[in-house]
């Protein structure tokens, strides 16, 4: 279908200044939809509060607004401005609450501004608990036992008739503000009412908590002839009870079985399409029961998140602006994709290396504060890293945190092992080291973390082969162990450190050995087709290439 | 083959160091491709348009650690290194990038050095002739105990080894010191701490300016709304400056250029300076891409970053146009946003120590609508009716008398502590007295529950804040009730509502006000 003509204007709503829960991914989107639509030929007017983003560069869109992201305020520049399009799906909540409410004010109406990428109802049926869950229920997918209320008194019935631990989730706000698990009807008498204040209508949600289960996000887009493509399965490292904007997650899925597999991304096209979000990306979230493959459906996000910012650098395929480009009218296989230049955006990327994402935290900077992660967002900020293995993708990962160690090394932990492992917190995969070099069974760590085995029996591994490399403590380590350890992610520095040597002596020696990084490229379909807009990782993975006479 | 520069990145978003940072390293790379460079980027965070697939010639997605950084360097044979751009991350690789003989563009490191060592950066501003806060190094708790009873209370403590604030802290006695030396840091000979007096209620001024080694140009002067003592990324602020005199400003501009040319500073540098009794004092200099650089570059319309990234590669500042300073007709207003309300009972309050996760913009032909803007843009929904609760300490009650006053001739309700309620009342503010929390009922916690107050205006005292202080604050936030911790802050807000009160809020495009500028829009 050719790109839409009925309109010329269109407004960007960005999502402000960079807060818990939303931070600068929605410049990202917001960047690459003002470049797509530009691209096409649309003036472009965006509005965002916050100056320190590419966004709001002159050159970015033909008006900016750098003015406060109120309804009342972009009201105003409607007016001024008569926009015949209104795209509300890349900046964030923020960008979408004050769609909602432009909508309920009867100003797009007005103005006769039309909602391109997401329409009011599909916003409804996602935003809404309630909605949502009869829509699931419609097409026979499950969701948590659950229930809505308005006030304390409703909210306690609630609570009793699903039966301890519940968590309380807030309607219509981000990053999970105010949300929170409760495990006594005192805890929940509390937080219900911190829930019931954070929410915009004063609504909040009460959900059987899944504690233990595993927690999946897919990243799916969708376009008017109701193409829908899985961009990436993304996987949580910790189990549910932890937002995952606070998890260590991993990309792609590393624990289900296909037949698993296969039938979420069945439910999640089932799902966009019964939701409605007729072109653009939405992000599904799954749990599934650890004991016998159960699965419900948590959340769906109709608009571009930050697993989508994710899931684009992890893939290489750039979801916001080929969200923009369907908003606009065109569909999946008419877009090219610019990596690759050859394969339409309608094919799914294929990757055949593994990404670890590891969120960075701050509570130093609030005394007082307990570093215990929950369902309330709490970093600022996270990491992302590529190897060919979860191995070596955890270490460097590890190593980009900038917090002093550079790798899985050891370091002070301040609370009881047990309590480490169990309780989720910013250190866990440390105290998980801890816990195999004690001497604990991958079973007995299980039992407290509920982390899925394949992750723990992994994390073993490099475990393990620090050990080999100790062997070598204040000699000359051998070219097999440099070499195993280097493909195992641990940093010359690391190695030094376990031998006795500095960084620099490591590193000398390795390229005396001659093992050299390797840099493979981020393609977007495994090598299968070549990359124009390389971008790369680095291994120390040489396969052995065998080579036919 | 074109030539290549690599730009390192700011790694992961961190409080004191986030999307300014990236922002810089975008431009960066946009200003190399422009002047035909093949521009390579190093950086870790997928949440930024840094590791987008299109904004440099090559991504590579890898830690910022020597070990990784030198293995690109190796493979792309680069002819320089940008590392002035992603804050604090790659700056601490300057020395060993160096070492190994990579070329650093810009600034030479050792500038960083002169900057960042208290005895080299005394004896520069001795030789030009500036003035710094006395100050001293302790090696013990004796030495600074010495040292803090020479200079005189209250003093700026921190450690020496850590930057961007951390475990910074204001001392108002010699009890706090030693419980700061006790519980707060280690002092020893190998981790000494810097005392310096602290300037009370002095302004403070944010400069960044870009330099080529001939000329230096101003890119934005920043007065700070709070008073001296809270850390620059939270502290609201606005340019060009609206209280300082002509002169002062004048010779903020002329010791920043004096800096700037001593360091020899080939790209951007920020000064932070403080100004008390019409003295100016510098605090510190950074001769790197600032937090400020993105606000300041959109409040007057030059891409700072870019221009800096052109002069490293030896372009000049003649060559590329910017040899004036760019002077305003209007007013832009940063404010800052916290993440209290996701920490609990955390105490919502200002210090040394930065806490911020972002920032807004308001931007007006007033400082008051723009102020407005910009703590509308931030969340604080300014009442222009209701009830006003003020409990202020006691060395900031003379001077919330006049606000108090002027919010009642606005048709505020004024409520307050008794203390404070005592000197309004005395004073002739009509004022209703409410019991602190733990003084009776119904209190003011019961008032905030009701929803009954829609403006707290509430300052720490300097010392260890009592339980209750620290409650009416933290509901305040949990409540998201407009709360002002500062009496600088109390007063903008003052002048912002009077200002609401009386005119509309009007909405312009920002090349709209480039086109208001007094060289047109031209530059």
């Amino acid at each position: 279908m050719p790109k839409r003509t009925d309109i010329k204007r269109i407004l960007l709503i960005g999502s402000g200044p960079i807060i818990i829960g939303q931070a600068c991914e929605f410049d990202y989107s917001g960047s690459q939809a003002c470049k797509a639509l530009k691209e096409e030929g649309y003036e472009v007017i965006l509005v965002n509060s916050n100056p320190a983003t590419i966004m709001t560069d002159p050159d970015m869109a033909d008006k900016i607004y750098i003015e406060p992201l109120i309804a009342e305020i972009v009201a105003k520049i409607i007016e001024k401005e008569r926009p015949d399009a209104l795209l509300p799906t890349l900046g964030g909540q923020t960008a979408l609450n004050i769609t909602t409410q432009l909508y309920e004010m009867g100003i797009l109406d007005k103005f006769k501004v039309k909602l391109i990428g997401a329409n009011y109802y599909a916003i409804k049926k996602a935003e809404d608990r309630e909605l949502f869950k009869k829509s699931m229920e419609k097409i026979g997918l499950k969701v948590p036992k659950s229930g809505i209320a308005h006030n304390l008194k409703e909210a306690e019935e609630v609570a009793k008739k699903i039966g301890f631990p519940v968590i309380i989730r807030p309607a219509y706000t981000l990053g999970g503000t105010g949300s929170s698990i409760a495990y006594n009807i005192e805890e929940f008498r509390e937080y219900a009412e911190v829930g019931l204040k954070a929410s915009l209508i004063s609504e909040i949600l009460i959900e059987q908590s899944l504690y233990g289960w595993k927690e999946y996000e897919l990243e799916v887009m969708r376009d008017l002839k109701d193409n829908v493509v899985i961009i990436c399965s993304i996987e949580n490292f910790d189990p549910m009870g932890v937002h995952t904007g606070d998890s260590i997650t991993v990309a792609p899925v590393q624990t289900l079985t296909d037949k698993e597999y296969q039938n979420m991304r069945d439910a999640a096209i089932k799902i966009i399409r019964e939701i409605g979000v007729e072109t653009g990306g939405s992000n599904i979230q799954f749990a599934v029961n650890p004991e016998n493959g159960e699965m419900v459906v948590i959340e769906m996000n109709p608009r571009v998140s930050r697993s989508s910012a994710l899931a684009s650098k992890a893939t290489g395929f750039p979801i916001a602006k080929i969200a923009t480009k369907l908003a606009i009218g065109y569909t999946l296989d008419e877009i090219p994709n610019d990596i690759t230049k050859k394969t339409p955006a309608c094919f799914e990327p294929t990757i055949d290396y593994c990404v670890v994402k590891i969120p960075k935290f701050n509570f130093e900077k609030f005394p007082g504060s307990l570093p215990y992660l929950s369902t309330s967002m709490k970093s600022v900020g996270e990491v992302m890293a590529i190897g060919r293995t979860f191995k070596e993708a955890l270490q460097k990962a590890l190593r980009s945190l900038e917090e002093n160690f550079f790798g899985l090394e050891d370091i002070n932990l301040k609370m009881e092992l047990e309590d480490g492992l169990r309780i989720p917190n910013p250190y866990r995969v440390f105290y998980i080291k801890k816990a195999i070099k004690e001497g604990k069974t991958i079973d007995e760590i299980y039992n407290l973390c509920k982390i899925d085995k394949w992750f723990l029996s992994n994390i073993k591994e490099i475990v393990d082969f620090e050990k080999e490399i100790e062997k070598f403590k204040n000699r000359e380590i051998d070219y097999e162990t440099m070499k195993k350890a280097k493909e195992l992610g641990f940093s010359d520095r690391q190695i030094g450190k376990i031998v006795g040597k500095s960084e620099i002596e490591i590193r000398n020696l390795r390229k005396r050995y001659g093992i050299e990084v390797d840099y493979k490229c981020v393609d977007t379909c495994a090598a299968e087709f070549i990359a124009y807009t390389p971008y790369y990782y680095s291994t120390y993975e040489h396969p052995e290439v065998i080579k036919l006479e | 083959m074109e030539k290549r520069v690599i730009i390192l990145g700011g790694g992961p978003n961190r409080i004191g160091q986030g999307i300014e940072f990236d922002y810089c390293c975008v431009h960066a790379s946009f200003a190399l491709k422009e002047d035909g460079y093949e521009s390579i980027m190093v950086n870790c965070n997928p949440e930024t348009v840094s590791t987008d697939y299109d904004t440099s010639t090559r991504l590579y997605f890898e830690p910022i650690t020597f070990e990784d950084v030198m293995n690109i360097i190796e493979k792309e044979k680069p002819i320089g290194v940008i590392l002035q751009f992603g804050g604090q991350t790659p700056l601490k690789l300057a020395l060993p990038l160096k070492n190994e003989g990579v070329k650093i563009l810009g600034t030479d490191p050792v500038a960083i050095d002169i900057a960042e060592d208290r005895k080299k950066f005394s004896k520069l501003l001795e030789k030009l002739n500036l003035n710094q806060p006395p100050n001293g190094t302790a090696f013990t708790y004796e030495e600074a105990k010495k040292i803090a009873n020479e200079l005189g209370y209250p003093v700026l403590v921190r450690p020496s080894y850590v930057l961007g604030g951390r475990a910074m802290e204001i001392v108002y006695d010699e009890e706090s010191l030693k419980e700061y030396i006790e519980k707060a840091v280690e002092v020893s000979p190998e981790h000494p701490i810097l005392i310096d007096k602290f300037l009370e209620d002095a302004i403070e001024v944010d400069v960044d300016a870009i330099c080529d080694g001939q000329i230096c140009v101003i890119g934005g002067v920043m007065e700070h709304i709070e008073e001296a003592g809270i850390h620059s990324g939270d502290s609201a602020m606005v340019l060009p400056p609206y209280s300082l005199k002509k002169e002062i400003v004048e010779e903020i501009k002329e010791s920043t250029k004096k800096i700037a040319l001593s360091l020899n500073i080939i790209g951007l540098i920020n000064i932070q300076y403080a100004i008390k009794n019409d003295k100016v004092y510098v605090l510190e200099v950074n001769p790197r891409a600032s937090r400020t650089i993105p606000f300041v570059s959109k409040a007057i319309g030059i891409p700072l970053a870019k221009l800096a990234t052109k002069i490293m590669l030896g372009k000049n500042l003649k060559e590329l146009n910017f040899t004036e300073e760019i002077e305003l007709n209007y007013f832009a207003v940063k404010e800052s946003v916290f993440p209290f309300n996701r920490f609990g009972n955390v105490d919502a309050v200002l210090g040394p120590e930065m806490k911020s996760t972002g920032e807004v913009m308001g931007i007006d032909k007033s400082f008051e609508i723009a102020y407005a803007k910009s703590q509308l843009a931030a969340g604080q929904n300014l009442p222009i009716r209701g009830n006003v609760f003020i409990s202020v300490k006691d060395k900031d009650k003379p001077h919330i008398i006049s606000i108090a006053k002027e919010l009642e001739i606005l048709g505020f309700k004024i409520l307050a502590s008794a203390g404070t309620g005592k000197v309004l009342s005395e004073a002739g503010v009509n004022v209703k007295i409410i019991p602190k929390i733990y003084e009776g009922r119904p209190n003011i916690l019961d008032y905030i529950i009701n929803d009954e107050i829609s403006l707290i205006i509430n300052t720490p005292s300097g010392k260890k804040p009592k339980k209750d202080i620290v409650s009416i604050r933290t509901i305040a936030v949990q409540r998201n009730i407009p709360l002002i911790t500062t009496i600088p802050g109390a007063k903008a807000t003052l002048y912002a509502i009077k200002k609401l009160k009386e005119s509309q809020l009007n909405v312009i495009d920002i090349k709209e006000y480039y086109k208001m500028r007094k060289d047109g829009g031209n530059n």
